[in-house]
């Protein structure tokens, strides 16, 4: 084995030992969210600024059935990414007509537009208190209502998310979409439908989010309205950033450090922000790659220095 | 016959006129150039052809077929291969894979596109090698892009254009910004590509025009003014004006 799975599983296993299982599944849904924005930020370089949108839908769409309708937890999964999929389809759609900044600019309005359906449609999101009362039905005699069992769960899921995501990466279509990140009109000439192929990878984007929106929804039994809100958005950018969109494993790093400080530090210091802050200053000024190339440079200066 | 062919073909941008009329037929088989000062719409007439820019009107056969408005991308597909003025590669890339993302658009099926490892395709990986191999960057095939120089850059430029196995190949100043050495090289490298393609070729260099060349059609203000074999080319007053501004003519 690999020294990053053998790192991974590890992470998987000590995880729940050092921190409340809640926050150690969260670390593995936001890292799962991440690696949907990766793909679209890290590979194709398309900063969408709109992840929320996807996320948010799938959550509330899957988080209706399982409370009204009791669907059992397999359906719902399999909701949350066809909603993921398909509201990235439609968004996406809409987006890569256009570059650059206009692009950036659309991907955030569209989630505003879909944030304040959810805030006005009270009836069924509950508006600004939420969908509560979302179900974690028990699957094959498990209880998933006990935090381990379903901390067990989640990260079965992110292990198997980032199995295809790897696998995505390092197919034709994970070479295309960084050919079209390199250069674009490249791409094109060489024969790439390219504003297909960022469409495949909203969509591909979109299915790992809406994932991730679904298993947030059990985690915590209610969909806050934040879910599906613009900060959500900045959110996962700012951690994939942080971790290192460069990388596959970046937005895991990132949704480590990411969790792992909101949860823990800001018990201690209500302005915890501010430290995401100053992180987030570092790396933009020091470690393009965050901490993956922080990291990866470090090895290379301890192994370049002479031995004494 | 005329594998590729333009009928009255014109591009207007605003009040500008870059190809005016352009009616030219490019032989299966030959090496064509085409000439003409700066901004005479060269370059302009070659996004038309590879559907960059769609025509203002006019229109444009490939092998007999209308392909007048089809996008660059299906362009590629019919057989229809461009390199760059600017040298315009994938920077993080190796030159492998450079080459690769080119030789695996126009391979026979992208099946396993989403899953199959990219470095588990053999026959792509062949066609790349031997593109590299043609144009002499074979054994440089890991090296990163930016380690290379730039005379190997307009090298790999060739090589992505080589690498989609097209009919037509179209370069456009494939000699851009190269010292008399790598010049040199380059016009071998042609050379040698000639027989194998055909070839439309855009140059400023005289000496490489009239020593490769079958045919030339010499452009000026986005029409054609003159077509003919390199010596008929030499000996045309109307193209000795247009290059010389009139002053010797």
């Amino acid at each position: 084995m690999k020294k990053e799975t053998i790192l991974l599983l590890a992470a998987v296993l000590v995880l729940p030992l050092v921190l409340r299982p809640a926050i150690a599944s969260e670390i593995w849904i936001f890292a799962i969210f991440g690696l949907g924005l990766n793909l679209l930020l890290g590979y194709t370089g398309l900063l969408s600024f709109g992840q929320a949108t996807f996320f948010g839908s799938a959550a509330y769409v899957a988080g209706w059935l399982l409370k009204h309708y009791g669907i059992d937890v397999f359906l719902a999964l399999g909701t949350g990414v066809f909603v993921g999929a398909a509201s990235a389809a439609l968004v996406g759609y809409l987006c890569v007509q256009r570059s650059g900044l206009y692009f950036i600019m659309l991907t955030f309005a569209l989630n505003q537009l879909f944030y304040f359906v959810a805030y006005q449609w009270t009836s069924v999101t509950g508006g600004e208190d939420g969908m509560p009362g979302i179900p974690r039905p028990a699957f094959l005699g498990i209880d998933f209502r006990e935090p381990l069992p379903y901390y067990v769960f989640v990260s079965a899921l992110f292990l198997l998310s980032l199995w295809i995501m790897k696998r995505i990466v390092e197919s034709p279509l994970g070479r295309i979409l960084q050919a079209i990140r390199e250069n674009e009109v490249r791409a094109e000439a060489v024969g790439y439908d390219v504003a297909r192929f960022k469409l495949a990878a909203f969509v591909i984007g979109g299915a790992f989010s809406g994932l991730a929106g679904v298993l947030y929804a059990m985690l915590f039994g209610i969909v806050p309205l934040e879910a599906i809100g613009f900060v959500t958005s900045g959110n996962v950018v700012f951690a994939t950033l942080i971790g290192g969109s460069g990388s596959l494993y970046g937005p895991i790093i990132g949704s480590f450090v990411f969790i792992w400080l909101s949860e823990s530090v800001s018990t201690l210091w209500a302005r915890w922000p501010l430290l995401l802050g100053v992180a987030f200053v570092i790396v933009v000024l020091f470690f393009r790659g965050g901490v993956v190339e922080a990291w990866s440079r470090f090895w290379s200066w301890r192994s370049s220095k002479p031995k004494t | 016959m005329a594998i590729l062919e333009t009928k009255n073909l014109s591009k207007a941008f605003g009040a500008l006129t870059a190809v005016d009329g352009v009616s030219l037929g490019i032989e299966a088989g030959t090496l064509h150039s085409i000439i003409g000062p700066n901004g005479a719409g060269k370059t302009t007439l070659f996004n038309l052809l590879t559907g960059t820019c769609r025509p203002s009107s006019g229109r444009i056969f490939f092998d007999g077929r209308d392909i007048t408005g089809t996008p660059a991308h299906r362009v590629a597909h019919l057989g229809l291969a461009r390199s760059f003025q600017r040298t315009n590669v994938f920077p993080a890339f190796s030159l492998l894979d450079n080459v690769w993302v080119a030789a695996f658009a126009c391979g026979p099926s992208w099946k396993g596109l989403l899953w199959r490892r990219a470095d588990r395709y053999p026959e792509v990986r062949a066609r790349a090698l031997a593109a590299l191999a043609d144009v002499g960057l074979a054994d440089k095939a890991e090296w990163p892009v930016r380690e290379i120089s730039h005379g190997e850059q307009r090298q790999l430029e060739l090589a992505i254009a080589l690498a989609a196995a097209p009919r037509v190949l179209l370069l456009d100043e494939p000699a851009a910004g190269l010292s008399p050495e790598e010049t040199k090289r380059l016009v071998a490298l042609v050379r040698a590509l000639k027989g194998r393609y055909t070839i439309v070729l855009i140059e400023h260099k005289m000496d490489i025009i009239m020593s490769v060349s079958d045919r030339i059609s010499v452009m000026h203000f986005g029409s054609l003014i003159a077509e003919g074999s390199p010596a008929e080319i030499q000996r045309n007053p109307e193209v000795r004006r247009a290059y010389l501004g009139g002053v010797a003519a």
